[in-house]
């Protein structure tokens, strides 16, 4: 009897849970119902449950994705925006990767300082230091130029930290017989130490995906060339232009998510964990 | 004696090119930041720089700007704390609790976080908008529209509740993760003393999880203190300045005016506030885990 009650309100939860989703999730939906509109039918639709309904499948459904595509440069601007992307992960994880090993397995001069060092720093904020950043790539000629783009972006404090805290547990004596073979470390790090630890190095790189996908202030300082912009930057650029019209502005946000929502739907599993862990890493 | 010292090398060669980054982007910045904050570097006639002492700190206090964008920011923090916190909490027990749909639930809060400021912006202020969405809902309801980002009175509100709503989802996995970390036998335990649900949460799920609780508290607040890319793109800081922030600040002061040296005293201010958070964090939380012992 007493399970049959704990069902039913188990159910309850469930229905009063999925009509407060469908309300957290409105503007997601609206957005993606009404980018294959145009903009006569939005306001049309407006009055109605139509409004979070996509139109019927006809000839001008992807009118306004075919707009975009055609008049800007906005598929160049995510094309731009992945290759940054691949660079900052590789880049990435060799840097951060290299120094996380070098703090967690080598004994060298102040390992146990720099580490400090390295956890203090994740608290500086990085809107603080971006004015003085913009002021070196400027003054080394570097402006509108990838190089310059990329260069601030790959040391990252949390990563070194979080490589060191996975390095630290890996074994000792597979390194000691790596070196019996003459193995050279570097070599080691490559072929040994980074495939022993595909979890983190798969956390890794999707946050830097996300991070370079999604970042707004740094691309729109150093970039004002059209041909390098990033898409969030495109996205501005397009959207502050009067013939834009409503329809296909939601048409370019929901271009720019269809990325983010791949990854995150292929590696939620990685994002989750890469967020608990800076839930715990206080611990 | 030899390998010792190969080690050193070696270990000092892996960690040089992230050195030499830190130095030059995270070091140096800090250290110029502060130096320059004690003079009136600006960026368009570098050669005509003078030490000024605390002048530019003198200044920022009787800066109406400043002082307007330092409470606006104490009102997104005020709004944002409080909701995106206990929302978090909320929605995490929920998620925690319910049978069916559990992996829908996780992914459906989370996604928003995925999103990207500038989206996000972008699209609320279409539902903000005078002729949209949520005014027409209003409207149907008898309810006269609403300016919302237009005035100066809803703007930041408005911004306040659409950044929560992108964010709570990223609280929610933490507390999620800290949930189903506490010993079922805790609860186990309650039940045999038919503790009730409300006991339970008291006694054991709040405790429990009130080192991250802090932990979360404290990240919210550095979060909504960091606030920039939402007023940028929806208002410019506006109307009638309303929305402008203190990030916003030393982001003009140093990128749009050019002047440095203006710019770094704010930004030691704001840093500053975002060490005595840490602080308090790290305090309260050192007194929770010894206590455990």
């Amino acid at each position: 009897m007493k399970t049959k009650a704990k069902k039913i309100s188990g159910w309850i939860l469930t229905v009063f849970m999925l009509i407060m989703s469908l309300f957290f999730l409105f503007p997601v939906v609206w957005m993606l119902a009404n980018s294959f509109k145009g903009d006569a039918l939005i306001t049309a639709d407006m009055n109605s449950a139509a409004a979070f309904i996509p139109p019927a499948l006809n000839g001008s459904f992807f009118d306004n994705y075919i707009t975009i595509i055609k008049d800007t440069s906005f598929l160049r601007y995510m094309v731009n925006t992945l290759f940054y992307a691949a660079i900052l992960i590789v880049l990435g994880i060799v840097v951060n990767g290299l120094a996380g090993y070098a703090l967690a397995k080598i004994k060298f001069p102040f390992a146990d300082k720099w580490l400090l060092i390295i956890m203090m720093l994740m608290i500086i904020p990085s809107e603080t230091i971006i004015t003085i950043n913009f002021l070196t790539i400027a003054k080394l000629g570097l402006l509108n130029n990838i190089i310059g783009y990329v260069l601030p972006m790959i040391v990252n404090p949390f990563n070194i930290f979080l490589f060191r805290q996975v390095f630290v547990s890996l074994p000792d004596d597979v390194y000691e017989a790596a070196q019996l073979d003459y193995c050279s470390p570097i070599k080691y790090f490559f072929t040994m130490v980074l495939p022993m630890s595909k979890t983190v190095v798969a956390t890794v790189s999707v946050f830097t995906f996300l991070g370079v996908w999604n970042d707004y202030l740094w691309p729109s300082l150093v970039f004002t060339s059209s041909d390098l912009l990033t898409a969030q930057i495109g996205l501005n650029s397009i959207t502050s232009n009067d013939n834009t019209t409503m329809g296909q502005t939601l048409a370019v946000i929901t271009m720019i998510t269809i990325p983010v929502i791949i990854i995150y739907s292929l590696f939620s599993k990685q994002i989750v964990e890469g967020v608990v862990s800076t839930g715990s890493k206080e611990g | 004696m030899k390998k010792r010292r190969s080690n050193a090398v070696m270990g000092m060669s892996f960690f040089t090119p992230a050195l030499i980054l830190m130095i030059v982007f995270l070091f140096v910045p800090m250290l110029l930041t502060l130096i320059y904050s004690f003079t009136d570097y600006f960026a368009l006639s570098p050669d005509n720089t003078h030490f000024v002492g605390f002048e530019n700190f003198k200044k920022i206090f009787r800066d109406e700007l400043f002082t307007k964008a330092f409470w606006n920011t104490v009102g997104f923090v005020a709004i944002i704390v409080p909701l995106q916190g206990l929302g978090a909490l909320g929605l995490a027990l929920l998620v925690n609790k319910v049978a069916h749909f559990k992996k829908y639930f996780k992914v459906a809060f989370f996604i928003p976080v995925v999103m990207s400021l500038a989206v996000v912006s972008t699209l609320w202020m279409q539902i903000y908008s005078p002729e949209g969405i949520i005014n027409t809902i209003l409207g149907q309801f008898g309810i006269d529209a609403q300016p919302f980002i237009h005035s100066a009175k809803q703007a930041l509100p408005s911004i306040a509740v659409m950044s929560v709503w992108q964010g709570v989802g990223y609280q929610m996995i933490i507390f999620l993760g800290g949930l189903q970390a506490i010993n079922p036998a805790l609860y186990e335990a309650a039940e045999m003393d038919h503790a009730s649900a409300w006991q339970k949460f008291r006694d054991i799920t709040l405790p429990e999880l009130k080192p991250l609780c802090i932990f979360v508290f404290i990240t919210i607040t550095i979060g909504a203190f960091r606030m920039i890319v939402q007023p940028m793109v929806m208002t410019g800081g506006g109307p009638s300045n309303s929305t402008y922030t203190l990030v916003y600040d030393i982001y003009e002061t140093g990128t749009v005016n050019w002047e440095i040296g203006l710019s770094s005293a704010m930004a030691v201010i704001f840093v500053v506030f975002v060490i005595i958070l840490t602080i308090i964090q790290n305090v309260l939380t050192r007194d929770k885990e010894e206590k455990k012992k």
